[in-house]
């Protein structure tokens, strides 16, 4: 039961990221979305790892690499939306036809 | 955690609608710090969820990089922007938009449905048979660190790589 219900949010987390990273016209309203996807794979890694696999705790290690792997995405997100803003003077996503000029 | 029965679900119910809140306020809030703040709250809450199930280890290393640094790089790209162009931007519903709310709907509804049907007392039946049953003598932390030292030693070295490329590569461009 309480398996059932953790996953349920992690759904929810999921699906709320989806559509957040799908309709923010916000570049960095974007990135935090894509922030809760992860987070929501990574409760979803540690949930099972810790009603399945006690003794080797693969699913934690997983979302180890997942949290570096996220970080490392959220420098480079942030550094080219920093630039993009540099140029452009606004972070609009509509603003599609960046690489026209 | 070893937590007695009410305590446990009380516990589970209050950092539940702390994420539920969260998450909805990231989406739907116009001021993208107070997104960016419930974010973070959300991201604490995900950490006392990893300490409830036993996983200490990656519920301090979500607090540090996730929170502590994470967090912090996106609050300084939002305040970074220019601020005065997001009041303009009251949330119009566009087709888009509906769209996209029926389709994250229906895939929460099959994720739902999904999570329901299985029969998780009969995996959690035949995969504790198979695990033997020893005593907690060593901790959940030295646990990882044996496995990353040993089993996982590629992948950790290797990812230390990936975050020194992606630093030099951040830095490289946000400096022109």
């Amino acid at each position: 039961m309480m398996l059932k219900h953790i996953l349920v949010l992690s759904a929810y987390l999921f699906s709320i990221g989806i559509y957040g990273l799908i309709t923010s016209r916000n570049m960095v309203r974007a990135l935090m979305c894509l922030e809760l996807i992860l987070n929501a794979v990574n409760i979803n890694f540690v949930t099972f790892s810790d009603f399945f696999d006690s003794r080797q705790l693969k699913g934690n290690i997983f979302s180890i690499f997942v949290i570096a792997i996220a970080a490392a995405e959220a420098a480079i997100g942030s550094a080219i939306v920093s630039s993009i803003y540099r140029n452009r003077k606004s972070t609009r996503i509509n603003q599609s036809t960046l690489l026209n000029k | 955690m070893d937590l007695p029965g009410p305590i446990h679900d009380f516990l589970l119910v209050f950092l539940g609608s702390g994420l539920i809140l969260g998450g909805l306020g990231v989406v739907l809030l116009t001021n993208p710090i107070y997104s960016a703040f419930s974010l973070g709250l959300v991201l604490v809450c995900i950490s006392l969820f990893y300490i409830l199930s036993n996983s200490h280890f990656v519920a301090a290393a979500q607090l540090l990089i996730y929170v502590g640094a994470i967090n912090v790089l996106i609050l300084f790209a939002v305040m970074f922007m220019n601020g005065s162009e997001y009041y303009k931007d009251f949330n119009l519903w566009t087709i888009g938009n509906g769209l996209t709310s029926l389709v994250c709907t229906s895939i929460l509804v099959s994720l739902i449905t999904t999570i329901l049907d299985t029969s998780w007392y009969g995996i959690i039946w035949t995969t504790r048979s198979n695990q033997i049953i020893e005593q907690d003598l060593i901790s959940n932390s030295q646990q990882i660190g044996i496995h990353l030292a040993t089993d996982f030693f590629f992948p950790f070295e290797f990812i230390s790589i990936i975050l020194l490329v992606a630093l030099i590569g951040a830095i490289a461009m946000a400096r022109q």
